[in-house]
């Protein structure tokens, strides 16, 4: 599962929709991120190609929003709303995802649980 | 008329022919019966054959004469006594847990050969009285005592006449039953309440025995004045409390003991009339006393330890005091004289102590002691001063008697530590006589027991504890040995004293007691085989003692781990425990538990554990990702450091997913010693070996959490332990332990198989084989099974299947190949318990994300709801309630653990103050893995914590909370 810019990308993706939580001033989704192309993707541990400098979940809340949404820890986030998030810098990301006038985002996620399980039904 | 009257006459001729016949029958029944028992005497007074202790005897009587000897009775008599010893000594098995000492008293006699444990079925000496009672009752026209109004003494007498009455038909009815005796009193007792429905008449008996009240005072009104008797009650049994008090008030010299008798708690001595009987009538050699009595009995021995001879010649001749009493005694006469080939005490003397022991404990002469007024137990101001006393003797003496009085009991511990006796105690405890320091040692040993800790400050205060390490390195007498690490071990009970007896007395105890018992030698003689390890009583309260210190926090730690020879020792003494298969008892329990402190954070407290830490493994999440969440951090949701473990911890995962099999254990090139040998990989097979063999739940668990903790937290030592757990073929041990009985040690278990599938191979193994028993001890629904597990565990084990089934949706297919998904949906929806709820919440919506799962478990008719966080558990709730808090042992575990950010951190010191289910309660609930569970944890909750440094070592990517 390796994201080269520019090149066209095959991923199994997981459509996951999350409703932030209101907490005082400040809007949860309940995860955290990690990565981007200002980042040593390097010590990402959960992408597979150590080059890829795609978003990455670190960590989901539990029972927050993010895991009851179904996002796991390890999931490379591909789209936030429609915009692409493999070509991003990190905090380009987060700002992407915290818009404080959305109260829903939608991911598109891919993981490696993902490609396995396809693999396994098409096997 | 006449014909009326001679028949008139010829009726009453009849009917006193009737009587006269009732009456021979009488009379000869009580002929025969005190044959029977002149006979029994005699036989009882005649050195006892082993047979002729019943074998269901009771654990009393040994003690009782222990007091005997021990208490000393009176000043004047001090000088003449029988030197005690007998020891009682209680000890505190407090675990890990300071809290809650468990009430487990241990007994310990040494044998003076003189006692043995007898039986203890005990209506004796009431029905000793009784017996004789009904010859002296005028008897009724039909025959039987006269009920009522015939006694002139009064109305307790006419209650103890009834009682009477009824014994002397049970006599006369069952007089093959004195046959089967085969000791006089007990015995005679025995077959006395054998024939009547014996429960009803025993139970009566104790029953009003209970309902005299006196017995609870006892204890001080008994040292302080003889007012305490219990044949007293024995008299009155029948009697109504009232009737109690009526007649004991006048016998009783001291106002205050009659206080006592009436707040007293009869309840709970009913046993005790037992002992006491025993005791007396204990003449063979005393046998050891098993430990573990049971507090009750011991209560009741030590009751009666507190009584010294004095009291207790006179408490047996309290039953004879009253009016019925006086009759008898010149009755009575005859058997004693004849029954005791002794020599009958001389009642004059002056001193009961000094009497014969037989004599003195049955001779009627007593109640001539009795009378004298010159006759009184020091009180406890008296007691304490005579520790002062310039004469030797009386001070060790006057320990002796405290240590009795102390026995169990709260109030005079009190007292003597109000009456400044402690420091005195202390300080004779360098003083140089044996006999001295070795009575002061055993009552502070039993001031020192028990829940309240102002004893054991008190100890503390006056220096005790340097005090007693002084006289543990000083003295080779193992009683005196024992007697100080008892007290310490009491000491070490109290979380604030620890420290201080690690300052004070680790390398001591180390050198002086655990090294030389464990059989380890510093360097081995080359010519001599290894010792094995002698599990004496002073290694097992030594061991205890550090077992309590280990937990007391990472500094406590630390030093033990640095205390010279005290890992090689203890590893060695549980060597030696396996080679002997003797694995089940109290020391190996307490070395087990020491290692497993010891284990606990191990890789991060050794020094130069860097050296070793995994460099891809930097800062394992649980340990240092909370920790370093920052307050400050909230504003962005951007825990920038925290980011990085998370990678760190990835990257690492990677990359021992390629090294599980080509795992090479490091060489060495000289001998592991002291610290080091606590993770190495040769410990797995220690410990394997204890979960194999030991019985012993304590052993068990502390085995398994012994693994758990070598097994947590990303260096190169857990990976190897990881690795040897499963090549030394420890995972089916393991799993097989999860069908155990005991709660703690399944839970233990299964905390251990979470942190050991952190090794790839190890998941899927555990992942095929210990399902079904993980998911068969967890409830269906609000049942539970027949474990009835508690809540922790069923958490610990709901945690370890998330743990198993992460990452492996082959593990997830054996989950519902076991037929867990019911049972989570039912936990999930029905538990109770938030946590189970989160906890199984967390495996299904696991088991949710294999989406190739999905058609399976549509098929068995779930759908996604099932599979859903149920409605009840708000996001925040959750947030917190999840984390398995167990986990904090399991630094690396806690992927979707607590602390992300600090908006976690404050929820959740919020809910450590007020929630129920709160996590801190669990890691009070659970102590005995290691007090320092729950200072980590809560540590890990505040900012700024050790480890810090490390993540400073990369430069930190990223990780922003959204």
């Amino acid at each position: 599962m390796s994201f080269i810019p520019g090149q066209p990308v095959t991923a199994v993706v997981q459509r996951i929709e999350i409703r932030k939580l209101r907490q005082g001033e400040h809007l949860i989704l309940g995860f955290s991120i990690g990565g981007g192309i200002d980042q040593d993707p390097g010590q990402n541990p959960f992408s597979e190609d150590k080059s890829d400098k795609g978003i990455y979940v670190t960590r989901v809340t539990p029972g927050g929003p993010a895991e009851v949404a179904g996002l796991m820890m390890g999931d490379k986030v591909m789209q936030v709303n429609g915009w692409d998030m493999t070509m991003v810098t990190h905090d380009q990301a987060r700002k992407r995802l915290t818009k404080k006038n959305e109260d829903v985002v939608r991911l598109l996620v891919t993981r490696k649980s993902l490609e396995q399980a396809v693999r396994h039904s098409m096997m | 008329m006449e014909d009326y009257d001679v028949r008139s006459a010829a009726s009453i001729l009849a009917s006193v022919k009737e009587q006269e016949a009732r009456f021979e029958r009488l009379t000869r029944a009580l002929e025969e019966e005190r044959r029977h028992v002149s006979l029994q005497l005699d036989r009882s007074n005649a050195p006892p054959t082993g047979s002729s202790v019943p074998p269901n005897s009771q654990p009393l009587a040994w003690q009782q004469v222990v007091m005997q000897e021990q208490s000393p009775s009176n000043q004047t008599s001090l000088a003449m006594m029988q030197e005690p010893q007998e020891v009682v000594e209680e000890t505190v098995t407090i675990e890990e847990d300071p809290g809650t000492p468990t009430s487990h008293v241990s007994v310990v006699t040494s044998d003076d050969g003189t006692t043995r444990r007898t039986e203890t079925k005990v209506t004796k000496m009431v029905k000793t009285v009784t017996t004789r009672t009904v010859r002296q009752v005028p008897l009724g026209p039909d025959g039987l005592p006269l009920p009522e109004g015939s006694s002139p003494l009064g109305s307790y007498t006419d209650s103890i006449d009834r009682r009477y009455l009824k014994n002397g038909e049970r006599y006369i009815t069952t007089p093959q039953a004195t046959s089967t005796l085969t000791r006089s009193y007990n015995n005679y007792n025995d077959s006395y309440s054998d024939t009547p429905p014996p429960d009803a008449d025993v139970t009566d008996n104790y029953g009003s025995l209970s309902r005299g009240g006196n017995f609870r005072p006892p204890r001080y009104p008994y040292a302080m004045a003889n007012s305490y008797r219990p044949e007293n009650s024995y008299v009155t049994l029948p009697i109504r409390k009232d009737d109690y008090g009526h007649m004991a008030q006048p016998q009783v010299p001291m106002g205050s003991s009659s206080v006592d008798l009436n707040r007293s708690q009869p309840e709970r001595f009913q046993p005790e009339p037992y002992g006491l009987e025993d005791d007396r009538r204990s003449l063979g050699p005393e046998e050891e006393e098993p430990y573990d009595l049971e507090p009750d009995y011991s209560t009741a021995g030590r009751r009666q330890g507190t009584l010294p001879g004095t009291n207790r010649g006179r408490t047996m001749r309290e039953g004879y005091e009253d009016p019925i009493e006086a009759e008898l005694i010149d009755e009575r006469h005859p058997y004693i004289h004849g029954m005791y080939a002794a020599p009958l005490a001389q009642p004059e003397r002056g001193s009961m102590a000094s009497l014969d022991r037989l004599a003195g404990r049955r001779s009627p002469s007593i109640d001539s002691i009795r009378k004298d007024p010159r006759w009184r137990d020091p009180d406890l101001q008296e007691v304490i001063a005579m520790l002062g006393h310039p004469i030797d003797p009386v001070k060790s003496n006057a320990a002796a008697y405290l240590q009795h009085l102390c026995y169990e009991n709260d109030k005079i511990k009190k007292d003597v530590r109000q009456l400044k006796g402690i420091p005195v105690l202390t300080g004779l405890l360098d003083h140089p006589k044996a006999e001295v320091h070795r009575k002061a040692c055993g009552a502070l040993r039993n001031i020192s027991y028990g829940k309240d800790h102002d004893n054991k400050v008190a100890i503390k205060n006056c220096d005790g504890i340097p005090a007693l390490i002084r006289l543990l390195r000083k003295t080779n007498d193992m009683e005196v040995r024992e007697l100080i690490t008892g007290t310490l071990w009491n000491l070490s009970s109290y979380e604030p004293l620890k420290m201080v007896i690690i300052n004070h007395g680790l390398q001591t105890m180390t050198n002086e007691v655990i090294i030389p018992h464990s059989g380890w030698e510093h360097e081995p003689n080359e010519d001599s085989k290894p010792r094995d390890a002698e599990w004496t009583t002073v290694f097992k309260n030594t061991s205890g003692c550090l077992r309590n210190v280990s937990s007391d926090g990472a500094e406590a730690r630390r030093r033990l781990r640095e205390c010279e020879g005290l890992v090689d020792a203890l590893l060695h003494a549980l060597q030696s425990a396996v080679g002997k298969k003797d694995m089940d008892n109290k020391s190996v329990e307490n070395c087990v538990c020491i290692m497993r402190n010891l284990s606990y954070h191990v890789h991060k407290e050794i020094p130069g554990a860097e050296k070793f830490t995994d460099p891809s493994a930097l800062q394992a999440p649980g340990s240092a990702g909370p920790q370093r969440k920052k307050k400050d951090d909230a504003g962005c949701f951007g825990g920038k450091k925290a980011k990085e473990e998370w990678f760190n911890q990835g990257r690492k995962n990677g990359e021992n997913d390629k090294n599980y099999d080509t795992l090479d254990l490091p060489k060495r090139t000289e001998p592991t010693k002291g610290f080091e040998l606590l993770y190495q990989p040769e410990v797995v097979r220690l410990y394997l070996s204890l979960l194999t063999e030991s019985q012993n739940y304590n052993t068990l668990e502390a085995a398994a959490g012994a693994l758990q903790n070598l097994s947590a937290g990303q260096w190169t030592w857990s990976n190897y332990i990881r690795a040897t757990v499963r090549k030394e073929k420890g995972l089916p041990i393991l799993v097989e332990l999860l069908r155990s009985d005991s709660d703690k040690v399944v839970r233990a278990v299964a905390i251990a198989l979470r942190n050991l599938s952190i090794d790839r191979r190890n998941k899927d193994l555990i992942g095929s084989y210990a399902m079904r028993d993980l998911v068969s001890n967890l409830p269906s629904g609000q049942q539970r099974p027949a474990k009835n597990l508690e809540e922790d565990t069923v958490v610990a084990i709901l945690n370890t299947i998330h743990e198993i089934v992460t990452d492996s949706s082959e593990n997830a297919r054996s989950l519902i190949q076991a037929q867990a998904i019911e049972k989570l949906v039912a936990i999930n929806k029905t538990s109770q318990s938030s946590r189970e709820n989160k906890a199984a919440s967390h495996v299904l919506q696991t088991v949710w994300s294999y989406k190739d799962l999905r058609n399976a478990l549509t098929k068995d008719g779930w759908n996604k709801s099932h599979f859903q966080p149920t409605a009840t558990s708000a996001p925040k709730a959750a947030k917190n309630g999840k984390p398995g808090y167990d986990d904090t042992t399991l630094p690396l575990m806690e992927k979707n653990q607590d602390g992300y950010s600090t908006i976690d951190q404050r929820d959740k010191d919020c809910k450590y103050k007020s929630a129920g289910d709160g996590s801190v309660d669990l890691a009070e609930r659970e102590p005995l893995k290691n007090d320092t569970h729950r200072k980590h944890y809560i540590r890990s909750n505040r900012p700024a914590v050790s480890l810090l440094d490390a993540c400073d070592v990369k430069p930190q990517p990223v990780d922003s909370w959204v």
